[in-house]
């Protein structure tokens, strides 16, 4: 502990480990700090990169399965609940926890769509010790069946805790009416259901981390203060023995939508009325410029400076928001979206100025300089996210979901660099098409608002 | 499409997410205050970082919502939300958000009982741009008719219905400080409630901040890496508001109640949130808050598995999500696992925060309550073994192990370490602050610092309790008939749970029928219902400039 205490005070600069350090810099590229990949031969990839705040390591292990893998029936939220179980701890560390606090030690994880993401924050003189932990809980997970139960009861209440927020409820109808084979069709925590069913789940985890638990299904990101040669070498020693057997699960492809859907929701609780527009979108890509271009539409059509934002929002003051979520995924999935509207009467009209807004993006090219606003938006709110080492680790995340590697962030940035007016409105044409729409509207079950 | 864990901007998707976690934590670079830093002048709070591409604001108000007149709670946050999200004499909002859009940049502002900050944080490539607009929206809002609509149609939305329906947990804190701070200003939610936020107007806002904002109760806070001389210059700026002094209000006088009060919200859900806890006389700098904040962390330290609540409830009973204790005010701890900065107060309550317990329905019946009231019991039970026999000696060195080293990670982002610098300055903590003390001062303590303080401050008996679940009356039969309230489980537990389950179940929770309130979620800070409905506080949500 000595040792960090004076470690800080000596290095009193974060964020400057760049220049000068071991490994490749990025040259000219977005992404400001040097790196180094290690990969092993069992498939298993990591990143080494010299950032954040000295005497400090991020650990991060992003496992490329989240609930789009839950193919199975009645499974549904599983990939969220195993990421509880995995820290149940092994044979050699009984208990995780207790390992980790006693490092003083930041640590959780969270569960998506695409991807379960492992992170301990920690001083930079427990490295050694912290590969081993993560190593061994990824390769020799021990759990007995009743801690696995009882986990099953965590899962709930954490269902629970918003499980009646209009937003969850709103989400949950969206992907049941936009998807009808695809996995994405489910929400991450998993049908309620489901989660009520997952103690009797134990065989089923068993063969859940078998299957999705393996090397060349996993990146490990290490970000911060460490010496890199030593690093390297433990990823090699503690990795190295792990099997290769990931299975790719058969997830079903969404066929494609021929007509517009729509559904009302009735929510028992008091809100102003939500309409959430859904359009199918393509995967995420750092490389198809309309891809890309779809990713910029959302800001530029409805974020926080586009004129329909100004309009509706703030001048006619008709909606109480506007919110576009246009994150591609890894598969083809939707992008959104949403507004709540002040006045109930006022639902179908503005519901009618958002699609003509879809329609106007179709035709004519969006304002030049609104474009290179978003673009400059993009690359700020990057650089603003790798303030720490953790957020250095989760800003590449996509990259690693879609691709398996970190390397792709700079082609997404060349792409983006090379997104013309004229992208966005063939990116309209395609993806912002009103057969591939999923209209949900939800209301107050009494009626009124 | 967002997943569990929501997302917004592409490459910041995790960035958002109520993650924990820190590391930066350069805790040990120069910090000045008030004049010490020959770049500095009175009324300023640096905190320099040379090396930092960023260049984090924290501007600070000594106004808070105990200041809203009477009738006209929620002014604060009203006049606040104004300033951060309306036009400056010199830009239209909409121009603002124009010029921040770029930077990827935004200001918000949050207000507490005791404090109102305006924070954001600059890529220090945009500096100046960024400074003008937020300097501007302080010093010259313009109070434009259709900013103060829009921002109070947000809030009122607010109070009517998201506060009431978009998380029962975060519901059941702010009933709790309503109640414990019942007839003090620190009683209202911030935000007001439904009827006094309808009454709010626009020459409200216009008198409260010439009344409040002026040179001498504003502390501008600067960090990162800004250039020479700026915290100087835009102190010279922030001197241009009008002298003057914010009227004293006196410390809140909460009561202690001498039994268990309890206030049940009636609502439609299959899971009961439960807060509990009781005013303590203990602060930041007081001699008895090391102690306190250690025994706080065993107890239930926030979001993490180290807290002994947690442990007895999630980790061996599977009870909900989580279980944690508190000694000072956390608003919004769902968001984040981060200790909140710029919430700094004169008065505090130790706090008890139960996340939803769920019935298991089935062939258990309708256990809904039997749980939610077995919960209560194992958190009193604990509550009281603290009170009664302290921290035991081996736990209070691991307890110290773990702060020693998680301290580093309380100031993970330098906005974060300008505000506890801040939050030093409220509380007049001399060097080196409470972020670089809590090693320090946490290694220092020892098993009977911890027995005394905790004997002093906190019992088990005397408090308030929340509930927020369906069937109240039915609750409150079941509270009142004082039976034992067992639970069963999914899978096979040991027999040292099941012993100790049956000692919980039949633990001692005794109330009276006249110290049992009922509301209905649908009048829950109406206004015009019963004391606990009309009093609470809520987050202090951020109401901001730059979108999201």
């Amino acid at each position: 502990m000595r040792s960090t205490f004076l470690a800080s005070l000596l290095l009193a600069a974060p964020l400057v480990l760049a220049s000068g350090a071991h490994g490749q810099p990025s040259a000219g590229g977005v992404f400001p700090y040097p790196y180094e990949r290690v990969d092993l031969d069992n498939g298993l990839r990591a990143y080494l990169i010299r950032a954040g705040a000295p005497g400090q390591v991020a650990y991060v292990t992003i496992v490329r399965t989240g609930s789009r893998d839950e193919v199975e029936a009645g499974k549904t939220g599983f990939a969220h609940f195993f990421e509880h179980v995995m820290f149940r701890g092994t044979a050699r560390h009984p208990s995780y926890d207790k390992v980790a606090e006693g490092m003083g030690a930041s640590f959780n994880a969270t569960t998506g769509n695409d991807r379960t993401v492992y992170y301990l924050v920690a001083a930079s003189e427990h490295l050694s010790q912290i590969v081993d932990l993560e190593a061994d809980r990824f390769q020799r997970l021990s759990y007995e069946e009743s801690a696995f139960r009882t986990e099953a009861g965590a899962v709930l209440g954490e269902y629970q805790n918003n499980a009646y927020s209009p937003f969850f409820v709103l989400d949950r109808v969206m992907r049941e009416t936009a998807f009808e084979e695809h996995t994405y069709r489910h929400q991450t925590i998993g049908f309620e259901a489901d989660v009520r069913a997952m103690p009797e789940g134990y065989a089923h985890s068993l063969d859940f981390y078998r299957r999705h638990y393996r090397p060349e299904n996993t990146v490990v990101v290490l970000v911060g203060d460490f010496d890199l040669a030593g690093a390297r070498r433990l990823i090699e020693e503690h990795y190295g023995g792990w099997e290769r057997g990931y299975q790719s699960p058969q997830i079903p492809p969404e066929p494609p939508q021929r007509a517009s859907r729509e559904r009302t929701v009735r929510y028992p609780g008091r809100t102003l009325p939500i309409v959430s527009l859904n359009f199918k979108a393509p995967a995420w890509s750092a490389t198809d410029r309309l891809a890309v271009a779809t990713e910029v539409l959302g800001a530029v059509a409805f974020g926080p400076n586009s004129d329909l934002y100004r309009r509706l929002v703030l001048q006619e003051q008709r909606l109480q928001f506007l919110a576009p979520s246009f994150d591609l995924a890894r598969d083809p999935s939707v992008v959104t979206v949403a507004a709540m509207v002040n006045d109930p009467a006022d639902l179908e009209p503005m519901r009618a100025e958002l699609l003509a807004e879809v329609r106007r993006l179709r035709e004519g090219p969006v304002d030049a300089g609104q474009l290179e606003a978003t673009k400059s938006n993009m690359k700020y709110s990057f650089l603003m996210g790798l303030e720490t080492a953790q957020g250095v680790a989760f800003s590449l995340s996509q990259p690693v979901i879609s691709t398996g590697g970190i390397e792709a962030i700079e082609d997404w940035f060349e792409t983006l660099a090379a997104v013309t007016a004229d992208d966005l409105r063939e990116a309209a044409r395609r993806y912002l098409d009103e057969n591939g729409l999923t209209a949900v509207t939800l209301i107050e079950a009494g009626g009124a608002s | 499409m967002s997943g569990a864990s929501s997302t917004r901007g592409r490459f910041r998707a995790f960035a958002l997410l109520p993650v924990a976690v820190a590391m930066a934590a350069p805790l040990l670079v120069a910090c000045s205050r008030d004049g010490e830093d020959a770049a500095s002048k009175p009324g300023t709070v640096t905190f320099p970082e040379a090396a930092s591409p960023f260049v984090a604001f924290d501007v600070w108000v000594r106004v808070g919502s105990q200041h809203d007149p009477a009738g006209k709670e929620g002014l604060a946050v009203l006049t606040a939300a104004l300033l951060a999200a309306g036009s400056s004499q010199d830009d239209p909002y909409p121009s603002i958000l124009e010029q921040l859009y770029p930077m990827a940049a935004d200001y918000s502002a949050f207000v507490d009982k005791e404090m109102t900050t305006f924070r954001g944080v600059v890529h220090r490539d945009n500096l100046d741009g960024y400074y003008r607009l937020l300097r501007n929206a302080i010093l010259r809002p313009a109070f434009a008719a259709e900013d103060f609509e829009r921002v109070k149609r947000q809030q009122l939305d607010y109070v009517e219905r998201g506060r009431r329906f978009q998380r029962d947990e975060e519901l059941s804190k702010e009933l709790l400080f309503a109640m414990a701070y019942r007839g003090t200003p620190y009683a209202h939610p911030e935000e007001g409630t439904v009827r006094s936020v309808r009454g709010l107007t626009l020459d409200d806002a216009r008198d409260f901040y010439r009344r409040h904002y002026t040179r001498d109760s504003v502390v501008v806070g600067i960090g990162g890496g800004y250039p020479e001389g700026f915290p100087a210059r835009a102190r010279t700026d922030f001197d241009a508001l009008p002298p003057g002094e914010v009227p004293a209000v006196p410390p809140p006088q909460p009561r202690r109640p001498a039994g268990i009060e309890v206030l049940i919200v009636e609502k439609d859900t299959d899971a009961t949130a439960i807060s509990l806890g009781f005013p303590i006389d203990v602060v930041r700098g007081d001699d008895d808050y090391w102690p306190l904040f250690l025994a706080a962390s065993w107890l239930g330290e926030h979001r993490s598995s180290f807290g002994r609540l947690y442990q007895v409830l999630r980790e061996q009973r599977g009870m909900n999500y989580g279980d944690y204790a508190y000694v000072e005010a956390f608003p919004l701890g769902f968001t984040t696992m981060d200790r909140p900065i710029n919430v700094a107060r004169r008065s505090q309550l130790f706090e008890v925060w139960i996340r939803p317990v769920s019935g298991t329905g089935g062939e258990n019946g309708d256990d809904l309550h039997d749980r939610a009231l077995f919960a209560t019991r194992a958190a009193l039970r604990e509550v009281g073994r603290l009170a009664d026999g302290g921290v035991p000696a081996e736990q209070v060195e691991r307890t110290k192990t773990y702060l020693g080293n998680n301290a580093v990670t309380f100031g993970a982002t330098l906005l974060r370490r300008l505000g506890f610098a801040i939050d030093d300055a409220f509380y007049g903590l001399p060097d080196p602050g409470f972020l670089r003390s809590v090693r320090e001062r946490v290694g220092a303590l020892d098993t009977e610092a911890v027995a005394g303080a905790v004997g002093r401050h906190l019992r088990s008996d005397g408090l308030y309790l929340v509930f927020v679940t369906r069937d109240a009356a039915a609750l409150r039969e079941k509270l009142l008939a004082g039976e034992p309230t067992p639970i069963r489980y999914a899978g096979e537990q040991p027999p040292e749970v099941l012993a100790e389950d049956n000692e919980i179940a039949s633990s001692r929770l005794a109330v009276t029928a006249d110290a049992i309130e009922i509301v209905d979620i649908s009048g829950v800070f109406e206004g015009d219902g019963p004391a606990a409905a009309e009093a609470t506080a809520d987050e202090s949500r951020g109401t901001s400039a730059g979108g999201s």
